[in-house]
């Protein structure tokens, strides 16, 4: 009798808790194996030069912790000159497609006119053209162009996005008539209501492209591998894949720079999270 | 209100953009690929001579028969984990915010730190080896050996992957409505009963989402390779657009790399039609 109780009730603690403590025991193995890789980074990049970086056992947690490396890379390696340069190709590569893909949206959403279908029809076109594809033909533009070892032509391939011209045309439409019809009899002109009424409104979608584009350029190396021969122009991911070729010895080197790389986008993700679902959610509208 | 010239002059530099940057090497790539050109020298046309040449090369059937192997190992993968990711942590929990960040950060990260932290992960003294040595398995050098160098790329692949394809799914497991769950439960479904025969059936139209996109990135991914092992060892991680890159910026053999690019172009614009009768079927 007690048998049957006990088991009930066994039963029913397994209903309330098991479940979930199955549930975190799976999502914290998943997400060790998702963070293992930084942590051998982070460790890797605090460990002394007297340390072993390879010992059976691993060691996670450095014996004598020190921030040397970071000293070291800062004052003997280009990582702040990488640092810089990434900055500056991020700026631009967030402010032009943000930019361009808002000015192009605008007329596609608001405006009635010859030809309106066609260009819409045009730009979901060049969504399946991917520049896998097409980087032949680019590198050639750019070198007619007189681009090729310039933040130009690094910038210029991804200066406006289709994706995001469909991102903020959806935004756009879903503004009231109403607003800009009152703004037109206030005398307001035609750019007036795109900068003052209609950005303003679309501010979230702006800034869910503004993340998706950080992303892209602060991790871009196609362009600036094929495009920039300078090293004083290299950006970050650049940089970092010509010195770990260089420094094979130098480990911990190579680690506190790909900390330093990690660190934007580690800011930028935390503090902005609550548009990463939307971005992902929003891309997967994209096929 | 509006005058047509006002959409042109907003639209002008996005149009500009995409006809230079878009459009224009769409069809250039395809007129360069019936030429021969090493950029020093004028093009000159060669009618079907790449694409006879493409059809007789090693290389490029070994490319490709790489880039579907890297893609049956990773998008089966990419397609069902996250499915299962995703009902875990659309969980009521404490903390899962947490956990669902966690699981997307790598996604974010650039190929090249990738390809930094798991050089070191997978070194023959790396910390997988350590812990295929706590179950007493030998040491195996994953990048270097022809047999696991595919494999160990794809690992890196779908460990990078399932955090964002989580995210999609996520957003398709919140739009089923909850009143089918519950209706399941009354009749004295379990957990798993009711994955099997709500999510999963629920979930169809985004699952095939995943396996386009996935796909499409499989098949054009490259720098995964250039980064970490650059095509080797003998080959066997070398894509088709990593060949398309090797032909065109290391041999300067445009032609014939715009022949190997035409051909990508053809099966990702079949892959795009396929994607779109689906999805024009299952709306409808």
């Amino acid at each position: 009798m007690f048998g049957t109780v006990n088991h009930r009730r066994a039963k029913t603690l397994y209903r309330r808790y098991g479940t979930k403590v199955v549930s975190y025991a799976l999502l914290i193995l998943l997400s060790l194996v998702m963070i293992v890789p930084f942590l051998w980074t982070l460790s890797t990049s605090l460990k002394g030069a007297d340390e072993a970086i390879f010992s059976f056992p691993p060691k996670f947690i450095p014996e004598h912790l020190t921030f040397e490396n970071y000293k070291a890379v800062w004052k003997t390696l280009p990582i702040p000159l990488y640092l810089r340069n990434s900055l500056i190709l991020t700026f631009f590569g967030v402010l032009f497609p943000v930019f361009f893909s808002s000015l192009a949206a605008f007329p596609l959403a608001r405006m009635e006119f010859k030809g309106r279908r066609f260009i819409f029809v045009l730009v979901i076109a060049t969504m399946i053209i991917p520049v896998e594809v097409t980087m032949i033909p680019i590198y050639l533009i750019l070198n007619k162009l007189g681009l090729i070892g310039t933040y130009a032509g690094v910038i210029l391939p991804n200066a406006v996005s289709t994706f995001g011209i469909f991102l903020m045309r959806q935004a756009f439409l879903s503004i009231p008539r109403e607003i800009e019809e009152s703004a037109f009899i206030d005398g307001a002109n035609v750019w007036q209501i795109w900068w003052k009424i209609m950005l303003p409104m679309v501010r979230p979608m702006m800034a869910t492209l503004a993340i998706l584009s950080f992303i892209a350029s602060w991790n871009n190396f196609l362009w600036p591998l094929l495009l920039l021969d300078d090293s004083n122009m290299y950006p970050l991911t650049l940089g970092l894949y010509k010195l770990q070729g260089v420094f094979v010895s130098n480990m911990r080197y190579i680690a506190a720079g790909s900390i330093i790389a990690l660190i934007p986008i580690m800011i930028v993700f935390i503090s902005l999270q609550r548009y990463f679902a939307e971005t992902a959610f929003s891309s997967s509208i994209k096929g | 209100m509006y005058k047509s010239y006002h959409a042109w002059f907003f639209l002008l530099p996005a149009l500009v953009l995409l006809l230079v940057f878009n459009f224009i090497p769409a069809i250039w790539v395809i007129l360069l690929s019936f030429m021969e050109y090493n950029v020093i020298q004028p093009m000159e046309w060669v009618g079907l001579a790449n694409y006879i040449r493409l059809a007789n090369d090693a290389e490029f059937w070994n490319a490709l028969k790489n880039t579907l192997y890297y893609w049956f190992l990773v998008t089966p993968a990419l397609v069902i984990i996250p499915i299962f990711v995703a009902v875990l942590v659309n969980q009521k929990l404490v903390g899962i915010k947490f956990f669902r960040l966690t699981i997307y950060f790598p996604f974010l990260v650039s190929v090249v730190v990738t390809a930094i932290m798991w050089g070191w992960m997978l070194r023959s003294d790396g910390v997988i080896n350590y812990a295929l040595s706590l179950l007493n398995l030998e040491p195996v050098s994953w990048l270097t050996k022809k047999s696991t160098a595919m494999p160990s790329l794809a690992m890196i692949t779908i460990w990078q992957g399932i955090g964002y394809y989580m995210l999609i799914y996520l957003g398709g497991l919140q739009a089923i409505p909850n009143e089918l769950y519950e209706s399941a439960e009354l009749d004295g479904a379990g957990f798993l009963r009711k994955q099997w025969h709500i999510t999963f059936p629920m979930l169809r139209p985004v699952i095939f989402f995943v396996a386009v996109v996935s796909t499409m990135a499989a098949f054009k991914e490259f720098t995964l390779m250039l980064v970490m092992t650059e095509g080797g060892p003998l080959g066997a991680t070398q894509t088709v657009v990593y060949l398309i890159f090797e032909k065109a910026f290391r041999s300067l053999d445009m032609g014939y790399a715009s022949a190997i690019a035409t051909v990508l172009f053809v099966i990702i614009l079949a892959l795009t039609i396929l994607n779109r009768r689906f999805l024009d079927r299952e709306t409808s």
